[in-house]
């Protein structure tokens, strides 16, 4: 325990391609096993697969659906467009929430049962209240993100270190200064990190809406292939899907981490405080 | 209080227990008020229901037998999924967080992992369940264990990390054996982030397994509720969502309690120090 804290670069290394190695023989010894390749084909015939629609090949017999770039980039249109609009509309109301206590205790009721209740039993009847088309895609996406949102924007203005806002009101900040100064800065962290979980609700809500509503783009892809029974297709593109997860997810996160190197080492010694 | 005040504009302060008695109940009534001049102007029973086919279609969910037995059949389908989904992710979960915490060698073999299915959205689980366990309960069970593990994971890993360093040298320097430090020292420190994780898991579960049922549209109650909504029974739909929307805001009541009574240690002793 004590030296393995210490762990040399190699063996870092050394450990993580052993972790990556016994995944694929896992995947592959399960799928011989199996032997059905209609439960579960190995990493070739996936990677073979996923080779095929990123050069545009769709298999033979999934009818009606688009290629994989024009999927790809109506999956990601979805996704921006809810994302945005959740930011442009959730962030104002979390910043109101966290500043004015009226606000506060009109919305907040809302927000914790909207927060407690998955919003994806609403889909159904949204099909029906507006439509199966792109817009009603991007109001899904809209609908399932702005609340992680706002949760997150509120709590960071909410809970912004005291001694900071002491010393803006005590040298006679105004409103605007103090929220565009202080406020705003020192509540970033909290929003950003807020924008990150909500891109990633953001994917699960764009491809859900997919696979509901309209059936196009890469969510309606993954169904098509499944109902066609082409498993390894199928799997290629919940391999797309992943990867858009893993890209949205990580690379904010070291995002994160260089610009708001600042931040931890504050809350960093406010832990040791404690 | 975390020794961060709440910061406020002005001091406006508010009776919570008036708010309580005054608030909830308006933004109820301003709700269903909206959502019934929505269902009057667009008056089409096709496209959106109002409140008063959508309350009549609740209680002829308790008052007509065959709905009543249709939904008692679904509504154990679901809980049962949930449940087992999050017992069993709980139980494979919280160990593994632990030794993630506490063991540099399982962190690095178990971190990218973890982290890539972290990341990968509930729904692209749902075509690969489906053709490993079929279109069935166990699917449901399956996709709930799925996107509920890593939560866990993540979060008792973190609260393990950032165990306070003098806790673990107190017991190390008063000779406590491995299992003294994980069941005395370790584990109690690390019991809100687990809770936290729990918390965060159940509401996860409850997502996953409706948005397999709402795909699979013939199990429990996420099931019947897709499929009355595809036989423009709307208001059967509407109603199902509000049964839906009970259990989880009463599920997340639960967890809420569990987890104050869980850790009120924590919180008074925090608030003695203050």
């Amino acid at each position: 325990m004590k030296s393995s804290r210490t762990m040399s670069f190699s063996t870092r290394f050394g450990v993580f391609w052993a972790s990556l190695g016994l995944f694929f023989v896992l995947w592959e010894v399960a799928a011989l096993s199996t032997g059905n390749s209609l439960i579960l084909v190995g990493p070739v015939p996936v990677l073979q697969a996923l080779i095929a629609l990123l050069q545009n090949h769709l298999p033979r017999g999934a009818l009606g659906i688009q290629g994989a770039d024009a999927a790809i980039l109506q999956t990601l249109a979805t996704i921006v467009f809810g994302f945005v609009l959740a930011c442009v509309v959730g962030i104002p109301i979390g910043l109101i929430m966290g500043r004015w206590k009226k606000a506060e205790t009109l919305i907040d009721p809302w927000l914790s049962a909207a927060y407690s209740i998955p919003i994806v039993i609403l889909i159904p009847m949204l099909y029906f209240a507006i439509g199966a088309d792109f817009f009603a895609e991007v109001f899904v996406t809209f609908l399932l993100t702005v609340f992680t949102i706002i949760v997150n924007t509120h709590h960071g203005v909410k809970y912004v270190s005291s001694a900071l806002a002491e010393v803006g009101k005590s040298y006679g900040a105004s409103e605007t200064q103090f929220l565009a100064k202080i406020i705003l800065p020192a509540s970033m962290p909290d929003i950003i990190s807020g924008m990150r979980i909500g891109m990633g609700r953001a994917i699960l809500a764009a491809v859900l809406a997919e696979v509901l509503m309209s059936g196009n783009g890469l969510g309606g892809m993954m169904m098509t292939f499944q109902d066609v029974l082409n498993t390894p297709y199928m799997m290629a593109a919940v391999f797309l899907i992943g990867l858009m997860g893993i890209a949205v997810l990580q690379l904010p996160k070291i995002l994160e981490h260089r610009l708001f190197r600042w931040k931890e080492t504050e809350s960093f010694s406010r832990e040791m405080r404690r | 209080m975390e020794g961060n005040g709440e910061l406020f504009q002005g001091d406006e302060k508010m009776n919570t227990s008036y708010a309580r008695c005054i608030i909830l109940p308006g933004s109820l009534a301003i709700f269903v008020a909206v959502w019934w001049a929505i269902a009057a102007a667009v008056n089409n029973s096709r496209e959106i229901v109002g409140p008063y086919q959508t309350g009549t279609a609740f209680v002829s969910l308790f008052t007509d037998p065959p709905l009543t037995r249709l939904m008692a059949a679904g509504l154990q389908v679901t809980m049962t999924s949930i449940l087992l989904g999050f017992a069993l992710a709980a139980v494979v979960g919280v160990p593994i967080g632990v030794l993630m915490g506490r063991y540099l060698i399982v962190d690095l073999f178990c971190d990218p992992w973890v982290n890539i299915w972290y990341s990968i959205p509930a729904i692209a689980f749902v075509p690969l369940a489906m053709n490993w366990t079929g279109v069935s309960a166990t699917s449901s069970v399956l996709i709930a264990f799925l996107i509920t593990v890593f939560t866990i994971i993540i979060n008792v890993y973190g609260g393990v990390k950032n165990i306070s360093g003098s806790l673990v040298d107190c017991g190390v320097a008063y000779g406590a054996t491995q299992t003294q430090i994980m069941t005395k020292i370790i584990l109690p420190a690390t019991l809100p982030n687990i809770m936290v994780g729990l918390r965060l898991g159940i509401s996860r579960a409850i997502e996953g397994v409706i948005i397999a049922e709402m795909v699979f549209t013939v199990v429990g109650i996420g099931g019947l509720m897709d499929d009355a909504a595809d036989n423009l029974q709307l208001a059967l739909s509407g109603a199902l969502i509000i049964v839906l929307a009970i259990i989880s805001l009463s599920l997340a009541e639960v967890m809420k309690f569990i987890t104050r009574r869980a850790v009120a240690w924590k919180e008074s002793q925090a608030m003695i120090r203050e």
